[in-house]
């Protein structure tokens, strides 16, 4: 069990509004940290992709880039048929589709993880850190990062159960109501739900992630109890701080796709690639913004804690008054 | 001459069904409901001119709904016209309930390779578990005979299987005479599965009372119930009459000729139908009844839309697609001579219900979030309204020649879907992804193209998969490049005239083949014997584009050298069709060849003052049958958007998939 008392997670003697708009201006002043990990993201996708796309692009595959046929279909509008078709040609140009994700993601996930303690040092010491003292950063914090994300996934098990609670749940009111609305509008309020629980465990466990750097802590419990501690006395303010920013994030991640999907001429092939890695570039600033925002806010708050109290003033002296008497 | 003859024997079995139905019906006035029954027996109605089929069956039958139990007890009258020329000593029966049960041969080939909705290996719940169950069987004359019914498995050893009984009677039913079977029946039914059942207080009855068989081609044909086949029945007429809670709103097959309210919060309703094979009926109190109309050449079609509780806003899909089918077939195929149709929109959670087709009744399916450009509404509405005229008018045998009812409704499907809703977008239709109902059988089609000819009995596919893709989708692919082989207009002539020659009555697949080539005047045999009958595949390949300079050791000049070139075509599958080839040069100019497809492959040979563009097969997309439709064209200079965007769209599934794994750091 957590003890939520601890001495140095106590209520934050006063909100902290700036944080919002300074860990949009670190993740701003920090931007090759963005750029970096956008890069990375790309160049690993882009690779899981590149072997379907040379399947069905070649000769020896579906040879589209010598298929009229394709420029038809895939070019000027986008067929949904023509994929259906790719996959059942016997060289199966699409196979490995699945697994080919599968793998960036994986590598991906270690990746950040590694970031992590890099990303951390550089938003919570203000420092424009050298590559050297970045990746030494993000060395220093590997391991206790790799069992906290280990942590992380035991807490999400019975998040788990309960998504799994809740979809019977729904099942059972889809099957006795006479109308689908009682279980639409159930569903719409559990996912609410589920959302608000994996927003504050993320919270949590960034939370966790910033004190272990900026105490060099390294015990788990002690780690997590503080961060808990520390969410759960500021949850509020926290909370709003996260939920604006993924909000922002959702929004305009929707924008994008809505404008890829329902603007763009099919035929727009450069402008939408550039549209959809603006979309990454946002998503992941986002993501960047709330790690930066909540290290700004712990800053604050341990600022806070060592402010000087302020003295009472000393009681006042009698004047002494020196009187010269003439001699 | 076959036209003639149908008239003959169409007459002929109306005018012996009115005299032994007559008879029957004023020799036992046993009790006042039916003697009422009685007075609309349908022998009235096939002594009028107005018999539209050779009437064999006519059913009376008394329901009672119960529905706490989930249960239909009910009555069952059956006067059966022997019409077969010989005496008959036996009969077989229906019990299609029957099939939902774990031993079944149904739930065992369910088991095997499953069927709409449910994987193999499916463990039904007992929930979705059914039954049909005689009680009593009477035949008029000759005594009870419920003991001489046992349950007979034509189509395999399953001896669990109990959805056919045969009935031995003690003396045989004459030639032309009639005899009247009396039966009482009890049905569980299942939580919806396959079609028919409940779900709350939603009913979809559907195969639900003892059907006689079909003496066809010499003998009884009465297959077990299986998971991939449907039904075949005799033409007749139904008097129905249905007690169920006062609260519910019912659809039914037939025309309501009375309701009465009972003391018991209850109220029976009768109905009547005539020239239609089988019964159905639905009831919900939730259903609110969306009537309209629509006047073809036959008169006023009375149409009722019963949509469930969320899904109003479909109403008018349904009714555009609905009215705009009955259009496209009055004009094209011919008239639809019954005076209603009943659209069923199941509630949420018996979708297994929808997309059925009874006469004059179909289902139907949606869900409250239907965007419009998805048009699964409209394509269910098209396809089992089309089921009127394929199955429902022309009645072929489900069991035995599922392409004839699945497959040839599935190619009119297409054709109205491009009519209504354009040709490449008429399934879906969003700016970013569009496709065409034809492609989509096309592409179900692809998916297990050569397992099963169309001509396989629906029980013996290798598995349901296959069963879907040859039936409907290879059908509807089949009948799509016949048409341009044949011509739009010849094949459009080709479907009205088999409408008209065997309407009312059971048509094989010789029949609409010999039809087809009555019409377009071409021996189709070569073309019948690989898509119908056989399992060949398809497929054209261009192997070879390129050309050379003619005087390769010479320099070459701008707009004077000579360039011979080089176009070889594959046929990589083993159908063989005749085939046409563009084959277009950098200065414009191009050719067409027409090659027969005989051999393996053709190198064509072209010395001009330009080099090859490109190389196209089929360059007007008449062979819907081609099972590869990117191998079939070859342009030298290379484009490769379409790769792009692949790449595009995949590398930014790949970021965003990563991106959510990442959230765990």
């Amino acid at each position: 069990m957590l003890h939520l008392t601890v001495d140095s997670t106590q209520q934050a003697p006063e909100p902290k509004p700036r944080a919002f708009f300074a860990g949009a201006s670190i993740v701003w002043t920090r931007q090759r940290i963005l750029w970096a990990i956008f890069v990375v993201n790309l160049l690993v996708a882009f690779a899981g992709a590149s072997g379907v796309a040379h399947n069905v692009g070649d000769d020896s595959g579906a040879a589209l880039n010598h298929s009229m046929e394709s420029v038809q279909r895939l070019v000027h509008g986008f067929d949904v048929s023509a994929l259906a078709e790719l996959s059942s040609l016997p060289q199966q140009p699409l196979r490995g589709m699945g697994t080919m994700s599968i793998w960036p993601s994986l590598f991906f996930l270690v990746f950040m993880i590694f970031m992590t303690g890099g990303i951390l040092v550089s938003y919570y010491d203000d420092l424009r850190l050298d590559t050297a003292g970045f990746f030494e950063a993000c060395g220093r914090h590997f391991w206790r990062y790799v069992r906290l994300a280990i942590y992380f996934l035991v807490v999400m098990i019975p998040l788990a159960f309960l998504g799994s609670a809740f979809g019977k749940i729904y099942g059972n009111i889809n099957d006795t109501a006479v109308s689908p609305y009682p279980a639409v509008i159930f569903g719409a309020a559990a996912t609410v739900f589920m959302l608000f629980l994996l927003l504050s465990v993320r919270l949590w466990f960034d939370m966790a992630q910033v004190i272990s750097m900026a105490k060099n802590e390294r015990r788990m419990y002690r780690m997590l109890a503080r961060a808990a501690a520390l969410v759960w006395n500021n949850f509020g303010s926290l909370f709003w701080l996260y939920l604006r920013i993924s909000v922002i994030g959702w929004v305009l991640f929707g924008a994008g796709l809505y404008s890829w999907m329902m603007v763009l001429r099919p035929e727009s092939i450069g402008l939408a690639f550039l549209l959809g890695q603006a979309m990454v570039i946002v998503w992941l600033g986002t993501r960047l913004w709330q790690r930066a925002a909540e290290t700004e806010w712990y800053k604050q708050y341990r600022v806070s804690l060592y402010q000087p109290v302020p003295m009472p003033p000393p009681p006042v002296q009698p004047a002494v008054v020196e009187t010269l008497t003439p001699s | 001459m076959r036209l003639r003859t149908l008239l003959a024997t169409m007459v002929l079995g109306v005018l012996c069904a009115g005299t032994a139905l007559g008879a029957v019906g004023a020799a036992k006035p046993q009790k006042p409901a039916k003697k009422q029954a009685a007075a609309q027996n349908p022998a009235t109605a096939s002594n009028g001119s107005n018999a539209l089929s050779t009437r064999v069956v006519a059913y009376q039958i008394q329901a009672t709904l119960l529905p706490r139990e989930h249960k239909i007890n009910a009555s069952e009258v059956l006067t059966y016209k022997n019409l077969t020329g010989q005496p008959l000593e036996t009969f077989p029966f229906h019990l299609y309930l029957n099939a939902f049960q774990p031993q079944s041969t149904f739930m065992t080939e369910v088991r095997l390779y499953g069927t709409r909705g449910n994987g193999p290996g499916s463990s039904w719940d007992s929930k979705h578990y059914g039954s049909e169950t005689v009680t009593k069987l009477e035949v008029d004359g000759m005594g009870d005979l419920t003991k001489q019914i046992h349950f007979i498995h034509p189509d395999d050893n399953n001896t669990q299987d109990r959805t056919v009984f045969q009935v031995a009677l003690p003396n045989p039913v004459a030639p032309g005479a009639s005899v009247t079977f009396r039966m009482d029946f009890v049905d569980v039914m299942p939580e919806v599965v396959e079609r028919t059942g409940y779900m709350r207080d939603f009913y979809m009855v559907g195969q639900w009372f003892p059907k006689v068989g079909v003496w066809w081609q010499g003998q009884w044909n009465c297959h077990q119930f299986h998971a991939t086949t449907e039904f075949f029945a005799d033409f007749g007429t139904f008097d129905v009459k249905l007690t169920v809670p006062s609260d519910e709103v019912v659809g039914a097959a037939g025309d309501l000729v009375s309701s009465v309210n009972n003391p018991d919060s209850t109220k029976t309703l009768t109905y009547h139908a005539a020239d239609i094979h089988d019964f159905s009926w639905t009831a919900s109190p939730h259903f609110t009844d969306v009537e309209d109309s629509w006047t073809g050449s036959a008169g006023t079609v009375k149409i009722h839309l019963l949509m469930s509780p969320g899904d109003m806003a479909t109403a008018p899909r349904y009714l555009q697609a609905l009215k705009g089918t009955l259009a496209y077939y009055d004009k094209n195929v011919g008239p639809y001579p019954y005076d209603r149709i009943t659209v069923v929109d199941p509630p949420h959670g018996a979708l297994n219900a929808g997309g059925m087709e009874y006469p004059t009744l179909i289902t139907a399916g949606t869900n409250w979030w239907m965007p419009k450009g998805l048009r699964v509404p409209e394509v269910v509405v098209v396809h089992e309204f089309g089921h009127q005229y394929w199955y429902g008018m022309v009645a072929t045998n489900e069991f035995e020649d599922a392409w004839m009812d699945e497959g040839i409704n599935s190619y009119e499907e297409v054709k109205i879907m491009r009519a209504l809703y354009g040709k490449g977008t008429s399934m879906l239709d969003f700016p970013f992804a569009q496709m065409g109902d034809g492609e989509e059988q096309r592409t179900s089609y692809l998916s297990m193209p050569n397992f099963d000819p169309l001509t396989r009995f629906a029980w013996q596919f290798v598995n349901d998969g296959s069963y879907g893709a040859v039936t409907y989708g290879k059908t509807a692919t089949v009948l799509l490049t016949l048409e341009k082989i044949i011509g739009p207009d010849k094949m459009r002539e080709a479907m009205h005239q088999y409408f008209l020659r065997y309407r009312f009555t059971h048509p094989t697949g010789q029949d609409f083949l010999k039809t087809v080539e009555d019409v377009s005047g071409k021996d189709l045999d070569g073309y019948f014997q690989q898509a119908v009958y056989g399992t060949q595949v398809l497929d054209y390949q261009i192997t070879d584009v390129h050309s050379d300079r003619v005087n390769w050791w010479e320099p070459p000049i701008p707009g004077q050298t000579m360039y011979r070139t080089y176009v070889t075509v594959h046929r990589n599958g083993d159908f063989v069709l005749p085939v046409d080839l563009k084959v277009t040069f950098d200065n414009g100019n191009s050719v067409v060849e027409h090659w027969d497809g005989k051999d393996r492959w053709i190198r064509y040979t072209y010395d001009r003052k330009a080099r090859v563009a490109s190389a196209e097969i089929d360059p007007q997309h008449n062979v819907w049958l081609d099972r590869n439709f990117f191998n079939n064209s070859w342009r030298v200079r290379s484009d490769d958007r379409a790769t792009h965007k692949l790449l595009n769209i995949w590398t930014f599934v790949n970021e965003w998939i990563s991106q959510v794994a990442a959230w765990i750091a």
